[in-house]
């Protein structure tokens, strides 16, 4: 889709859609009218259209996923949009009037379950742009869980590998860096993969070393301090996987440690998962580094995600009025798993009301 | 009915919906340890082929981690398909689950949702049965990016065409949690960012003490700090605009010089009290204004206006609740003010901003986060009354015979409020640009107190050394190093110490005895740990730790199993404790060039520690 037709996509959908589209994206958003909206959009995800693209998408399905008000229907046929938006869930098929929401039946709920046909691997838009910022600078990934990231993150490290440059890939957890060596061991052959812990090296010196945050932060120390370590001279590439730990407690400090003394040479792939401010870890990056740092980001799912309720005597019902997860509306809640919660909720409190 | 389902009726459903495999989290350990254990008698067994895949996959993982061999989950897991996988496990265990789903061989793994983030594995479902959490000692709800961590495991790209997210309610478990959790957009990060001492003694070890504040500035939590001053710098900028009308007038500080007037005129006469009012309240009466968030005994809301009783004068505000409503109550009820104001475009009727901020206010207070920092509010000493000279002196004051007399009168109660509000944005200006660097100057007060820093903040020798161990606690570490207090141990008791300083769980359990060398150091340590306190949280220091991870280095004929005898700790707890201590002992040994003797001892111990299970993973 051409930025114009984008642009006009956007101006076809009521402001309070557009409001949730710049959540996160635009500061200050609700201050916007809605040309002025559409403008800033345009603009803050101008290295990001694709992604803004696909979230817009998104929420255009949701929208009509949901039960729709009488006047809806007829306005969206004069809208006509360029990229008619696809229904992933068949209609309803209970057959109920079209008034205030019919809920989804679990039988459509569960329907499409199963497992897709195999299909060749193409990497996603996503993945391939951020690959392709990652030559020109610094890149913060945030997408959902389960999205691909480790694909990006092994290309990346492939690439910087063909130009003899080191590469370091950083994982919060012991565990996570255990399965990683042996996943990418296995990739590159176990000559090209090292691994440093707390208290052992294995393959210190080979390209491509697994570490977690600490490790590598120590070691940034000590190159600072004169103990220079020669492999951070060809080092090429900075591999931050899970680095919405950002913001933990205790933790969070020593991913600010890294990002600050990041040697400049060294390209920094920051990998998140969905979090509310993306952008503002880019802003930061761009502000401290010597590149600008993209933003590659979307919030959809690859796999669709639905919600259910399991009752405790084994009924399962559909959560959401929705098949699909009503993204914004916390109160499309399907009658059905409402009433049985009420019950259930009755029969466990001792007070026989719910607590708050 | 059941206060939660049954779990052979949960894979039951499960199974016959096609929504295996599927991660279960529970809330504790001891609920997936009950659930595996209630399969025992369960008919749901599994076809011999698929026991065989199990068995299949168990072999490979066996043969690079023995200690998975004896695991007494075995039988459960082959039998029904079914895992428990939480931190009670050693590692090897949880590689042998993780493996195993990825092979898809099982339907179900039981795992606690405080390890969410450590669950690298997808499955076709998750189930959910809590909307809270234990952290540090108390249950919080999940926050919505925390929800979505969790959910986010289902649907396997490639292998799912849907994913599906399962709540079956347990008691306590609050549905609207999870609903907004599911449907919400993930909360924004903020920086959790400190200023450690080896942060300060690896800083100033590589750059002079003028260029720390520029790099101090690089942080992420100085970026989202320069943000708030630059909000409030516009808020700022729009007060000089509304401060035009009250320039100087006769006198050109008029406010000040009306002010000690009003205040002298008013003492005279010794008129009734004011209104008794605690100065907190005073203090904090400041900090409600407009759109800021507070916490009532019952919910939270945000402020609308604030304004004065007719009658008492009772500070009082008007508060936008969560429903909708808006509430007047006195300032006084306010439990908790938070660090979080909104815009707020004010109006001067009901209700009591414009329609816009309204809607959008009402939206906000929806989507606030569970937890929200608080305000530290400092309480003024109460105002000193004028000394007497002065209000003598009245007739001194040039005010009752000034022809600006009655704009001065009029004006005052504005413009005063108005230039308060510019002093206070100035000062929170001011702090939330300097804070970090005083924070940093604190350290360095400190690290100069205790001889690790000249006067010019340079290293000292024991600096040099001290900025090489950069773990939690390092205060404490490198004082016990200082006080001699490790010199000539036995590894073991290096081992026992260290480990009592690296643990930091209170979980109780029973432990075998100390030896009475260790138990007279550890009160050694504890006495200093008392003394650093001002400066350093101390570590929990656990006898009953110490003694165990002792044990483990001075018996080494002791066996995995035999050490696991010997406490009611979990074998994954005891797995991380040790794993902990050497990550520790490993950093002492990284003094050799100044204190060969303990990084000899410490050696020892690494090698005495690595053996068994401990040796199995890198
Ligand atoms: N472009 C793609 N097409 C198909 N499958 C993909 C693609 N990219 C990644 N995958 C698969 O998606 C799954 C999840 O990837 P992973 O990197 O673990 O996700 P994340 O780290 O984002 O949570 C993996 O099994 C991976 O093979
Ligand atoms: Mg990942």
């Amino acid at each position: 889709m051409t930025t114009d037709e984008l642009e006009q996509l956007l101006a076809q959908q009521p402001v309070s859609l557009l409001h949730r589209l710049a959540r996160g994206r635009v500061h200050r958003h609700f201050r916007a009218g809605k040309r002025r909206l559409i403008e800033l959009l345009l603009q803050h995800s101008s290295q990001n259209l694709a992604g803004l693209e696909s979230d817009l998408q998104t929420l255009i399905a949701e929208r009509q996923a949901l039960p729709q008000r009488p006047r809806t229907p007829a306005r969206r046929k004069e809208e006509a949009a360029p990229t008619p938006p696809k229904r992933q869930h068949p209609p309803t098929t209970g057959g109920e009037p079209d008034t205030g929401g019919p809920a989804v039946s679990l039988a459509s709920w569960l329907e499409g379950i199963g497992v897709p046909p195999p299909q060749p691997f193409v990497p996603d838009p996503w993945q391939v742009e951020a690959l392709a910022a990652l030559a020109e600078g610094d890149v913060v990934v945030s997408v959902p869980t389960g999205s691909g990231k480790t694909y990006v993150a092994i290309e990346a490290a492939r690439r910087a590998m063909e130009d003899n440059r080191t590469v370091i890939y950083t994982s919060p957890l012991k565990a996570l860096s255990n399965t990683k060596f042996t996943e990418f061991s296995r990739l590159f052959g176990p000559e090209k993969v090292g691994i440093l812990t707390g208290d052992r090296q294995e393959n210190g010196q080979a390209p491509l070393l697994i570490m977690t945050t600490e490790i590598l932060r120590n070691l940034l120390y000590d190159a600072a301090s004169g103990e220079i370590d020669v492999r951070l001279d060809t080092l090429g590439l900075v591999i931050l996987d899970e680095s919405q730990y950002l913001a933990d407690p205790e933790r969070g400090v020593v991913w600010e440690e890294t990002i600050i003394f990041c040697p400049s040479q060294a390209r920094l792939l920051l990998l998140s998962a969905s979090i509310g401010n993306p952008q503002d870890i880019a802003d930061w990056l761009s502000s401290i580094r010597t590149t600008t740092c993209r933003l590659i980001r979307h919030n959809k799912r690859t796999v669709p995600l639905r919600a259910g309720y399991l009752h405790p005597n084994g009924k399962l019902v559909p959560l959401f009025k929705t098949a699909s997860i009503p993204y914004g509306h916390p109160n499309h809640i399907h009658p059905e798993a409402k009433r049985l919660f009420m019950q259930y909720e009755e029969e466990t409190l001792p007070s026989g009301r719910p607590r708050r | 009915m059941p206060p939660s389902i049954h779990p052979v009726d949960l894979i039951t459903a499960l199974r016959q919906k096609h929504l295996t495999p599927a991660i279960v989290f529970l809330t504790s350990r001891r609920a997936c340890d009950e659930a595996m254990e209630s399969f025992d008698h369960a008919d749901i067994v599994l076809p011999p082929v698929r026991q065989e895949a199990i068995d299949a996959v168990l072999q490979q993982v066996i043969a690079q981690y023995p200690s998975v061999a004896d695991h007494p989950l075995i039988p459960t897991v082959r039998r029904i398909g079914v895992a428990a996988h939480h931190a009670g496990h050693l590692p090897s265990w949880k590689i042998a689950v993780e493996e195993l789903m990825r092979q898809g061989c099982l339907d179900a793994v039981f795992a606690t949702t405080t390890l969410a983030a450590g669950v690298d594995f997808p499955a076709r479902t998750v189930v959910i049965t809590q909307s809270s959490i234990r952290k540090a000692r108390d249950f919080t709800d999940l926050t919505i990016g925390e929800v979505q961590q969790i959910a986010g495991r289902a649907g396997r790209r490639g292998k799912d065409q849907v994913g599906f997210a399962v709540i079956a309610p347990s008691p306590y478990i609050d549905l609207s949690v999870l609903t907004k959790g599911l449907t919400g957009h993930p909360e924004p990060i903020e920086s959790q960012f400190t200023i450690t001492y080896p942060m300060v003694l690896n800083l100033l070890k590589a750059h002079p003490l003028e260029q720390i504040q520029s790099i101090l500035a690089k942080s992420f939590a100085q970026f989202q700090l320069n943000r708030r001053a630059e909000s409030l710098e516009r808020k700022l900028d729009a007060l000089h605009v509304q401060m035009e009308p009250f320039g100087p007038r006769i006198c050109t500080d008029w406010i000040t010089q009306w002010q000690t007037f009003d205040q002298a005129r008013r003492q005279r006469p010794q008129r009734h009290q004011p209104h008794h009012e605690s100065p907190e309240l005073s203090a904090r009466f400041h900090f409600m204004t407009p759109g800021r968030v507070v916490g009532l005994a019952r919910g939270r809301g945000i402020v609308l206006r604030q304004y004065r009783s007719k009658g008492q004068r009772h500070p009082m505000i008007s508060v936008l609740r969560p429903n909708g409503t808006v509430t007047e109550c006195p300032a006084a009820a306010v439990v908790e003010i938070f660090d979080r104001v909104f815009d707020c475009e004010e109006t001067s009727s009901f209700p009591w901003c414009s329609a816009a901020s309204f809607d959008e206010l009402c939206y906000q207070l929806t989507e606030l986060p569970p937890r929200l920092p608080i305000l530290p509010i400092l309480v003024s000493q109460e105002s000193v009354p004028l000394p007497d000279t002065v209000v003598q002196s009245l007739g001194d004051f040039p005010c009752p015979t000034c022809p600006s007399r009655p704009a001065c009168q009029k004006d005052f109660a504005i413009a005063h409020r108005l230039r308060q509000e510019q002093q206070r944005y100035v000062k929170s200006i001011q702090a939330l640009r300097a804070s970090l660097w005083h924070r940093f100057q604190e350290r360095v007060d400190v690290l100069q107190k205790f001889g690790y820093l000249t006067s010019s903040a340079q290293l000292t020798a024991d600096g040099e050394w001290a900025r090489l161990i950069r773990i939690d606690h390092s205060l404490l570490i490198t004082e016990l190093i200082r006080a001699e207090a490790f010199s000539g141990i036995e590894p073991a008791i290096l081992t026992g110490i260290l480990s009592s300083i690296a643990h930091d769980d209170d979980r109780p359990g029973s432990f075998p005895r100390i030896s009475p060398g260790l138990s007279s150091l550890l009160g050694q340590v504890r006495k200093l740990a008392e003394s650093l306190s001002p400066y350093e949280d101390p570590p929990l220091l656990r006898a009953d730790v110490a003694a165990i991870a002792e044990r483990w280095v001075a018996d080494p004929q002791l066996t995995w199993i035999g050490l696991c005898r010997l406490t009611t700790m979990a074998e994954g707890d005891l797995y991380r404790l040790l794993a902990r201590t050497l990550e520790f002992l490993s950093q002492i040994h990284a003094l050799h060039a100044t204190h060969p003797g303990l990084a000899d001892t410490a050696s020892k111990a690494i090698a005495l520690i690595r053996r068994g299970v401990l040796e199995e993973l890198p």
